[in-house]
């Protein structure tokens, strides 16, 4: 169809597309006579192209092979029932991942161990010097999203807590011992919050989760949070470090006065108690994976460089979410490999495809205008001779 | 002129000293026969303290395990969260290859290197016997990332690779174990084969070898089962599997890593198959000691 | 008879044979060795050598110490050896010589399964299990009957040095355990005959006799021992408490060079994974030298003899 057109022609076409959706959209809700006050702006999140359905049909036509990608172990439960479900619709492509963790998968990718990597954090500056300049430039796209809960152990204490960043800051830094401590019983009022010591449980091992988490406190409490924005952080001697997501759950569960980050597919699936966090508008939001997907939808242009979706604005955010990224060259070296990992990591971000089964495993769907805006990225990729593997 | 003998028992001094000493004896024998109960007691004591965390641990594994056995665990390949039915028969498959090619490996190599020490007095010796001791407090993550620089960077992920760094978990368990086991055949046994006249590789094969059988079996039991249920080396070579392969020379499953990662997940159903693997785990380590036990003893049997 | 080479390698192959294959090991181990010196190299090169004694491990803000897991290296190992030791040995010589003769292999089975049990699942049995109870019982037990000590200090979590060190004495019990009862039960029967004749009691005939027989055997697996419970990392960084500090009681939460690797390998890149490295490196020459030291000790307390070639 639209094969001889150039990839700049396609890319920016694809842009006005992408624009004219939001527009029309703009125009309906703004004519909507139920019109909420803030509808004057596009519906939050966006709209998919209607090309979707076309691309995730081409997807599945993708060539026989068993390619291999390895990273970020948060995505992988998500990756690995996405992967099954495609092979499910084309038996001849099968995709092994493994969650080796984000480091180790950089490397990977780095010497051409796998096919396309995962990670956590978009690969820095320092860590796109390492992949030599003749496999050309490095593409990273979000795959997923998730959010991250504040869960807690308090015996006796039956309504919802309430904290804030800075507050949240003052408990893992360890200013903040006790849990009936000013700060708390000020934003709880009603609430009878004992005296015990209050046990902060975080991840003893690197995380992206951790990351996310101590994003959000050095950007919704600047003043207050010194410890840094980091996958390992030097945490206070008050603090237990446990391994994993799981570890931590399990540390909470038998830690009475204890209090964590956890990852919400474990808060979810195990049924924790979690606080709920004050965000930027000043609402006290629960996380729930749609309030996770109203923080993101705030803001859809997250770039490799500027990621970070932390306290965004609106009322139903959930200020503590983050993506995990998808990586892969630019410039593949097999038409038919390159043509394999395009089209399922197509697939995989879209709905319709991979993405219809992130809810269940409780993560949450990428914002259709950033699946737009993927797609539009991934339609740059070309095989050895430059001809774009990705088409409808 | 005869000379009486005046024989006073209550008054020799010879009698005396004897009934000393035979004092001195029932009270010491009295005291060592105390001490001996108590340390006998202790003994028994400790071998008690032994069995609790045993029956313990198997315990656990046993109640969380067993109820992940069922005819899909053993028959379908892992599946993801969601999807019933799933098993663990790829990383049964893996695991066994993994396990036969790194025993195949370490097993010739150790035993000849616990021979060599065993035969031998030297500096050298002295030196490999020291790396042996060394290399057996090595992290096994540190083995796999060896596995990793050496063999996975140069020729992709392999069941090989995370054979070979099992391998290299075994290997000084096995060197260290088959030396203590040989260095314990008494070297009558050796020289008189040797007065016989028979090289030493046969003396070695017939003679050293049948008669330290029971312990080098127990060393090579401790090495494959410290094999069979490492994790780290194999997450760094093998790579993981979620599909059936039988070629060694690709990523391949492994029970270890349905543990070490099922176990980690929030999802219910993949912790059971985790402890099911686990229990999988536990039971053919069992079987494989004792089927070699009886495998020994139906061997010494059939030389006499 | 069996049929095949009456005669066997001639001697000279035979040994040509076995110190070949003693070369390919310690090749091996040079390989392995030199793979970790230079991916530690970097660490070195930008942060020097005082780096592994300073206390602060901080890869947020460039700084790596490894002081407080060298000493919680140390501290976990010598735990579970203090209690590995005399109650593997007292298990080994009930195996060996108490235990009806029925009972031998069931019971020497038994400990040896304990060994089959996957480290991960020692893991997650001790923070699932055994952490509460130590919690709530255990700890503060010890606590009040050894507080004198000065040991005992502050909170008790469960997690912690002692938790640790009692799962590592759990993991290297059957080796401890299957390797001294090995021994032991090859003692010459001889030698145990004359000292009951001499009028020895059971426990005189097993220390005078026996224990001291098989000694060389009992370093060996106490050499194996001290071995896992020095590298042992999955296991221990679950129950550990992985607390970057310096412990100041038997209670505390610490860490491991080992637990450490494990806890930050997948996600670490450029100088943090060096200084991981460099870790790994650190604990390769504690093993070096605590075999060392272990051997030195040993020799000197042993009198001459085929036992002390033996331990050279």
């Amino acid at each position: 169809m639209t094969a001889q057109a150039s990839t700049g022609t396609r890319r920016r076409l694809a842009h006005v597309a992408a624009v004219g959706v939001v527009a029309a959209g703009a125009l309906l809700a703004a004519c909507s006579s139920s019109a909420t006050p803030a509808a004057t702006t596009a519906p939050p999140g966006g709209t998919l192209s209607s090309a979707n359905a076309a691309y995730i049909a081409a997807d599945l036509k993708a060539p026989a092979g068993a390619p291999i990608a390895a990273g970020s172990t948060f995505v992988q439960p998500f990756f690995t029932k996405a992967f099954y479900t495609y092979t499910s619709l084309n038996s001849g492509l099968q995709v092994n991942y493994s969650g080796v963790g984000s480091g180790t998968g950089l490397t990977d990718f780095e010497s051409g161990s796998v096919d396309f990597a995962a990670s956590d954090v978009p690969m820095a500056a320092s860590d796109l010097a390492k992949v030599p300049a003749s496999k050309g430039p490095v593409i990273q796209i979000p795959d997923i999203l998730g959010g991250v809960s504040i869960s807690y152990n308090l015996p006796g204490v039956t309504k919802r807590i309430k904290l804030d960043a800075a507050t949240l800051a003052g408990i893992f830094d360890g200013t903040i011992k006790t849990w009936n401590a000013s700060q708390i019983t000020a934003l709880n009022p009603g609430v009878t919050l004992p005296s015990n010591a209050i046990v902060p449980e975080v991840r003893a091992d690197s995380s992206g989760t951790t990351y996310i988490f101590t994003n959000y406190l050095a950007v919704a409490a600047p003043s207050v949070w010194t410890l840094g924005t980091n996958k390992t952080i030097a945490w206070p001697s008050v603090a237990v470090q446990t391994p994993k997501n799981s570890g931590v759950a399990s540390s909470i569960k038998s830690t009475p006065y204890s209090i964590g980050y956890v990852e919400l597919a474990y808060a979810l699936q195990n049924n924790f108690t979690f606080a709920a966090i004050k965000n930027a508008a000043g609402v006290y939001v629960v996380p729930s994976q749609a309030s996770v997907a109203a923080d993101a939808d705030q803001r859809l242009n997250v770039t490799p460089t500027d990621f970070s979706i932390v306290n965004e604005p609106g009322a139903a955010s959930y200020p503590i979410a983050g993506y995990s990224w998808a990586i892969l060259l630019q410039k593949q070296t097999s038409a038919t490999t390159g043509a394999q990992v395009v089209k399922v990591l197509d697939w995989t971000t879209h709905t319709g495809g991979g993405q219809d089964q992130a809810a269940g495993l409780g993560y949450v769907a990428l914002p259709p205008g950033l699946q737009n805006s993927n797609r539009t990225t991934l339609l740059t990729v070309t095989g050895p001779s430059g001809q774009p593997l990705l088409s409808k | 002129m005869a000379t009486t003998l005046s024989f006073d028992a209550s008054s020799d001094p010879i009698l005396q000293r004897r009934r000393e000493i035979q004092g001195v004896a029932t009270a010491s024998l009295k005291r060592r026969k105390v001490y001996s109960k108590i340390a006998v007691a202790v003994c028994w004591a400790f071998l008690g303290i032994a069995i609790i965390p045993l029956v313990a641990v198997v315990a656990y594994v046993v109640i969380k395990g067993l109820p992940a056995w069922n005819p899909d665990f053993f028959t379908h390949v892992t599946t993801p969260e969601g999807i019933a039915g799933g098993g663990v028969w790829n990383a049964i498959v893996g695991t066994a290859e993994i396990g036969i090619i790194a025993t195949g490996v370490a097993v010739p190599l150790g035993l000849s290197c616990g021979l060599f020490l065993a035969e031998s007095e030297g500096k050298v010796a002295g030196a490999v016997r020291f790396t042996a001791d060394v290399m057996t407090g090595v992290p096994s993550i540190t083995i796999g990332i060896f596995g990793y620089i050496a063999i996975v960077k140069n020729f992709g992920y392999s069941g090989l690779a995370g054979a070979f760094a099992i391998g290299i978990v075994m290997l000084p368990v096995i060197v260290r174990a088959g030396e203590t086991a040989f260095r314990g055949v008494p070297p009558t046994l050796s020289e008189a084969a040797l007065a016989l006249g028979a090289r030493k590789s046969v003396i070695a094969r017939r003679v050293v070898v049948p008669a330290a059988l029971p312990g080098v079996i127990t060393g090579v039991l401790l090495a494959v089962a410290r094999g069979l249920g490492e994790t780290a080396p194999l997450l760094l070579t093998v790579f993981g599997n979620q599909y059936m392969q039988w070629n060694p020379t690709k990523p391949m499953n492994a029970l270890t890593l349905v543990i070490f990662e099922n176990s980690s997940q929030p999802y219910a159903d993949l912790i059971q198959v985790a402890w099911g693997a686990a229990l999988l785990l536990m039971v053919v380590v069992l079987v494989l000691s004792i089927g070699s036990r009886v495998t020994a003893a139906v061997l010494r049997r059939e030389k006499r | 008879m069996r049929r095949g080479r009456r005669f066997g390698l001639s001697n000279r192959a035979y040994w040509g044979l076995l110190v070949g294959m003693a070369a390919v090991f310690v090749a091996l181990v040079v390989w392995y060795l030199v793979s970790i010196v230079v991916q530690a190299r970097p660490a070195f090169s930008t942060l020097g050598f005082s780096w592994i004694f300073s206390k602060v491990w901080d890869p947020t803000h460039g700084r790596f110490g490894l002081l407080p897991f060298i000493l919680g290296t140390f501290e976990t190992t010598a735990i579970a050896l203090v209690l590995a030791v005399p109650i593997g040995l007292g298990t080994a010589i009930a195996l060996a010589h108490l235990v009806p003769d029925r009972l031998r292999p069931p019971l020497s089975t038994a400990v040896e399964l304990l060994a089959a049990v996957p480290s991960v699942v020692y893991g997650l049995w001790g923070l699932i299990v055994l952490a509460p109870v130590f919690r709530s019982t255990v700890e503060p037990f010890l606590s009040s009957v050894l507080g004198w000590t000065g040991l005992f200090n502050g909170p008790s979590d469960g997690v912690g040095l002692l938790l640790a060190g009692v799962i590592l004495f759990v993991m290297v019990l059957p080796t401890m355990v299957a390797i001294s009862r090995d021994v032991l039960a090859v003692v010459p029967v001889e030698q145990v005959e004359g000292a009951l004749a001499l009028g020895a009691t059971k426990w005189q005939v097993l220390r005078k006799v026996v224990v001291p027989g098989a000694r060389t055997g009992i370093l060996g697996g106490f050499t194996l021992a001290m071995g896992r419970a020095l590298g042992e990392t999955v296991a221990v960084a679950l129950v550990i408490g992985n607390s970057p500090f310096i412990a100041h009681s038997v209670k505390a939460p610490a860490a491991t060079l080992a637990s450490l690797i494990v806890n930050n390998f997948g996600e670490a890149t450029g100088t943090e994974l060096a200084a991981l490295f460099g870790a790994a490196l650190v604990l390769l020459v504690i093993g070096i030298s605590v075999n060392a030291l272990a051997r030195v000790l040993v020799k000197s307390t042993v009198r001459g003899g085929a036992a002390s070639v033996a331990v050279a």
